[in-house]
């Protein structure tokens, strides 16, 4: 017992080196299996959440994203929307958009959004719309994030 | 191999005939020489100088491992280099890449801010409950992405359990380097309860991750911002941060390191620090003391910087689970009786191989994962030695 132990222990150990090589030489291999075994993402608070619809403006279009009240169990009071202007190449100078992002056919935010000055403006025509949380420019476009609340 | 009586007041050393350290070293060349290369040796004269630099300081450094039986010291050299160099290249990137230090809200959005291994305790919680990562940062590819972080951690951990804070991690070298500048402590006394700090801090920042979804410790204590990368300040918020985090970095990693000669960041604070003691549990390396040849000299205890080495551990045989297995104790033991050890073998069996083995695991990882960012780092000073800049 005691020989088998030893030789259990010394193999454990040459194992050890063999796993520092594997570490580095699969890195990218393991990484992208741990990845697509977890399926995990990115957090919503993050990410922005998923694309929920895109609309065409011909030149430019308007990214849509799900609202996001994700907790870690169940869902949060205070959450936002994250809205997005590209290609930033052809962004007019001003863009008023109406956003509906409950999908009941009525504007729930007016934003307007001054690409020159880098001004965001936010009308809000539904109560669970607060305000401007993030306004910022990316390579691709303009994002903003706006702070919402759970109106019950 | 040598051993010296305790009674000489001299350290029992495995010594080695410098012939018999190149045959040890060779293996550590050739693996060092195909990771750090990638098979091709680089042709432009500046990076091959750099590579050749990079390669010898590592096999200089190994050899003298096996050729002193001293581990401590050289760990020390490369680990300190690796934390010097990395802030050196991690800076001169960001500049590269942002114009500064601070982090913008753009790659914030656009999830691309690199992950670091501190973040992993975390992330643990929320991925298991909502399948997410609370990180703005890339799953796979990139510069630092989330899962080859997470790659890096799972080896590490298998094959170093907490020696990763020791070998691996490229902050440790920074408390390293400052608790050795004075020869003497003039703090001497610390409270041995203050080692449940980082355990207090790990439980705090898992839990409020958790609530918030939000990476709690990068917001708001890491000491490591300082260094690295910060949120530009555009809030009360954001600058009550900012006090917060540089002050913790110039305490906890450079003045108590300084006078109390202990690395106090990585012992008494590091939540990530404290989680992978755990893997030192099923980690088939540890340090033991051999309770027949010990003489009780507290030697162990006094030298270990890490506060894992107690009276109490010593009675035990081994250290406490915070052991970093840094080397220290085995090196000022003047009796040999701390050594590295591998667990199911006889803590009295060969001492050299068990010793080896650990070496030749710990020290190709610290060489592997920090041979890039070194040639990195060295390239970047000699730029700007040569042209003034770094950029």
């Amino acid at each position: 017992m005691k020989r088998a132990r030893n030789i259990a222990g010394y193999a454990w150990a040459v194992a050890c080196v063999v796993a520092v090589l594997a570490t580095f030489i699969g890195n990218d291999y393991f990484s992208a299996k741990l990845a697509s075994a977890t399926g995990v993402t990115i957090s919503p608070w993050y990410s922005g959440g998923e694309i929920v619809r895109s609309i065409d403006h011909g030149a430019y279009r308007t990214v849509i994203r799900r609202p996001v009240f994700d907790g870690l169990i169940g869902e949060r009071k205070e959450g936002f929307i994250q809205i997005e202007w590209q290609p930033v190449t052809a962004l007019p100078p001003v863009i008023e958009d109406g956003i509906d992002f409950t999908g009941d056919g009525k504007e729930d935010f007016a934003f307007r959004l001054d690409t020159i000055a880098g001004r965001g403006t936010l009308t809000p025509r539904n109560p669970s719309v607060i305000a401007v949380e993030t306004l910022v420019k990316v390579n691709q476009g303009w994002v903003a994030r706006i702070q919402l609340r759970k109106v019950s | 191999m040598t051993k010296e009586h305790p009674s000489q007041g001299k350290t029992v050393g495995v010594r080695q005939s410098p012939g018999k350290s190149f045959l040890l070293a060779l293996p550590m060349m050739l693996l060092t020489l195909m990771m750090m290369s990638g098979g091709k040796i680089p042709a432009d004269p500046q990076r091959l100088f750099v590579f050749a630099v990079t390669y010898l300081f590592f096999n200089l450094l190994f050899f003298l491992m096996i050729h002193t039986g001293k581990t401590d010291r050289y760990r020390a050299t490369a680990f300190i280099t690796y934390a010097l160099l990395f802030i050196v290249s991690f800076i001169s990137h960001m500049f590269e890449a942002r114009g500064s230090m601070s982090l913008s809200e753009e790659k914030i959005i656009l999830c691309e801010v690199p992950f670091c291994h501190l973040v992993i305790p975390m992330t643990l919680i929320p991925a298991a409950l909502t399948k997410t990562i609370i990180f703005p940062g890339m799953i796979t590819g990139g510069f630092a992405s989330i899962a080859s972080m997470f790659t890096i951690w799972i080896g590490a951990s298998l094959s170093l359990g907490r020696g990763w804070c020791s070998w691996g991690c490229f902050f440790g070298g920074l408390d390293d380097a400052f608790s050795r500048i004075l020869k003497k402590p003039l703090l001497r006394k610390i409270d041995p309860r203050w080692t449940y700090l980082p355990w207090a801090v790990l439980l705090a920042v898992v839990l409020t991750a958790a609530a918030f979804l939000s990476p709690t410790y990068c917001t708001w204590l890491c000491p490591f911002k300082t260094v690295t990368e910060f949120q530009a300040v555009t809030s009360f918020k954001i600058l009550v941060q900012t006090i917060i985090f540089v002050s913790l970095f110039i305490a906890l990693v450079i003045v108590l390191p300084l006078l109390t000669k202990r690395r106090t960041q990585c012992s008494l604070f590091c939540p990530f620090g404290a989680m992978q003691g755990l893997t030192n549990r099923i980690n088939v390396f540890d340090v033991r003391i051999d309770p027949h040849i010990c003489t009780n000299c507290k030697r162990c205890v006094k030298a270990c910087p890490t506060l894992s080495v107690t009276e109490e551990s010593v009675r035990a045989g081994r250290p406490l689970m915070s052991c970093m297995k840094c080397g220290t104790c085995v090196d000022v033991c003047p009796s040999g009786a701390a050594a590295f050890h591998v667990r199911g073998t006889p803590v009295e069996g060969n001492r050299n191989i068990k010793r080896l083995l650990f070496l030749y695991a710990a020290f190709l990882f610290l060489a592997i994962f920090s041979g890039g960012t070194i040639q990195d780092g060295l390239s970047r000073i000699i730029r700007l030695i040569t042209t003034g800049s770094m950029i």
